[in-house]
């Protein structure tokens, strides 16, 4: 499915703060999560990924910091903040709402 | 065949060169490209696919740079030492700091040592020992620095610190008669020497490798520039302290000339050191913009001498002293060459400054060639004296490295050789700069019977 543009930049945040909150990561485990969650649908340009990650930094919503892996290479991890989980707390209440904003009329359009 | 690594690192370059992106960040990216590429490998795919989808993936370059720069904007002017936010780097930097400092104090109180068994650093007797051993009260030090760092081998920390001692129980124990020419050799050839040795500690246990002989050639390049800044920093703050406190009638000249300048010298040396590691992968380097600022500069007043010389049909008078100027034009020459390359990247086509690098060694060697021909003559007839063949030595062996290269850059303009081998051949001639300095340091003495 192709995804618009607007609305993969607005699901960008929760979708990152929401992997984030379930266990720190790095870039490109975040993207192949991304697309594991979307079943393939949702596909990023990768290297658009991290000046969200970086914005989002400097928002305070995340931090930063190097571990090296197994393999020895060294990483940038990402790791969520106080402020990020309020943000993604009140990310969620507004995707709720605009989501059952949609169902309701959806539904009201099927019956008639 | 298709060079992974090659590639790879021909792309984070292509990254380096659009400016919008901080080393960590092209760091970043380039080990997402990595973990892509090894997990497409891992899926069947050839490298060269691999690396193909993965760069497709992480999407367009310029795209990418232009949101960077929406991050970065306020880091473009760039802050050395500001605090990192990584904690274990925070810490990684603060043990460095530490070290600067007492490596400064132990090194200054070494060169404070000698005084306690009467030679004072003012009085003309001691100027000689105090100028032949300079580079071994800071060096020593400068490697250890190394060493740390870079967590190096009992083998190599062996190795080293046994050249500097050697060195240390050579030049002092040669006895040294008048006109004491040999012993002044020494002290102009030892720090050279050393400075190569501390070469090994920077470099680490690849010092084998071109490329760390290139990382170290561009520290050195660097490290001058920023010991000059910052010794004029000290020089300063001397003469304010000096004129505050003699607003007030306290002579503080003793305390300046005695102290001041000998802790801050070698202060000057280790924060140097410290400052040029640190900067590396932040600040573009400062010894290739001025080389490609004077390089074409230098090209115009050679080729004007040479054509001068043909027109007025006179060739250089020779004296020794005209020989060391000779010389110096050659190292001038070289290190304008070596510091535009070092900026090059591999993979670059040959571009002007390629060219203009051929032509500045073309002259050099022309107009050197000329001088050399008068000279050996002169000197034959006038007699062997150590200062003499020390200075024919440096000359004729500069000539090699730039006839060298010249031969190269032909070979590398007609497609023959790969531009890497330019680097190598210069980097691998780094041996015969230490052994000769070790010659002249060493054997001469002993050759010219300590005269």
């Amino acid at each position: 499915m192709n995804v618009s543009k607007d609305l993969i930049a607005a699901s960008a945040t929760p979708i990152i703060l929401a992997i984030l909150k379930d266990s720190d990561s790095y870039g490109y485990s975040i993207i192949k999560m991304v697309k594991e969650l979307s079943e393939n649908e949702l596909i990023w340009t990768e290297g658009m990924l991290y000046p969200v990650l970086h914005r989002l930094e400097e928002q305070n919503l995340i931090e930063a910091y190097w571990k090296a892996s197994e393999t020895g290479r060294k990483r940038k991890y990402y790791r969520i903040r106080e402020e990020g989980l309020k943000e993604l707390e009140a990310q969620r209440k507004q995707w709720e709402m605009v989501h059952s904003a949609l169902s309701k009329s959806w539904a009201n359009q099927n019956q008639k | 065949m298709f060079d992974l690594e090659l590639n790879i690192r021909s792309w984070s370059d292509h990254l380096r060169s659009r400016g919008n992106f901080k080393e960590t960040d092209i760091l970043e990216l380039e080990n997402h490209l990595r973990d892509e590429v090894e997990d497409l490998i891992g899926a069947g795919l050839s490298e060269d696919e691999a690396f193909l989808i993965s760069v497709k993936r992480l999407g367009n370059v310029n795209l990418i740079s232009q949101e960077y720069s929406k991050v970065n904007s306020d880091n473009l002017w760039k802050h050395l030492l500001a605090d990192s936010i990584d904690p274990e780097e925070k810490s990684k930097n603060r043990k460095n700091i530490m070290l600067v400092i007492i490596f400064s104090l132990l090194a200054g109180t070494l060169a404070k040592l000698p005084e306690a068994f009467g030679l004072h650093m003012n009085e003309p007797d001691a100027m000689l020992f105090y100028f032949k051993n300079l580079s071994l009260f800071i060096l020593p030090f400068i490697a250890a620095f190394f060493i740390i760092k870079h967590k190096l081998s009992w083998k190599m920390i062996a190795s080293i610190m046994g050249v500097f001692c050697l060195t240390a129980f050579a030049i002092n124990m040669y006895p040294s008669y008048d006109p004491k020419d040999t012993e002044l050799l020494t002290g102009i050839h030892t720090p050279i020497f050393l400075w190569l040795v501390t070469g090994a500690a920077y470099m680490g246990a690849k010092w084998k490798e071109s490329r760390s002989r290139m990382d170290f050639i561009r520290f050195t390049g660097e490290a001058f520039i920023y010991g000059v800044l910052i010794f004029c920093g000290i020089m300063v703050l001397a003469v304010f302290t000096m004129m505050i406190f003699s607003a007030i009638q306290v002579d503080l000249g003793w305390f300046i000339s005695d102290y001041f300048f000998v802790y801050g010298g070698c202060a000057v040396a280790m924060i140097t050191v410290y400052v040029v590691e640190v900067k590396k992968s932040i600040v573009e380097n400062f010894a290739p913009i001025l080389a490609k600022i004077f390089s074409p500069l230098f090209l115009i007043t050679m080729i004007a001498f040479i054509g001068a010389m043909v027109l007025m049909g006179k060739s250089p008078f020779m004296e020794r002293e005209f020989l060391i100027g000779f010389d110096l034009m050659l190292v001038l020459v070289l290190g304008l060459v070596l510091y535009v390359i070092s900026s090059r990247r591999a993979h670059d086509k040959a571009g002007v400054f390629d060219y203009m690098n051929l032509a500045l060694i073309a002259a050099a060697v022309a107009i050197d060639s000329i001088a050399l021909s008068a000279i050996l003559f002169r000197l034959t007839s006038y007699g062997i004296t150590p200062n003499k063949v020390a200075a024919l030595g440096e000359n004729i062996l500069l000539l090699v490295n730039l006839g060298g290269l010249a031969w190269m850059y032909l070979r590398y303009f007609a497609r023959k050789i790969d531009f890497s081998i330019i680097e190598k051949w210069q980097t691998s001639y780094l041996y015969a700069y230490a052994i000769w300095m070790a010659i002249v340091a060493f054997l001469f003495p002993v050759i010219f019977g300590f005269l």
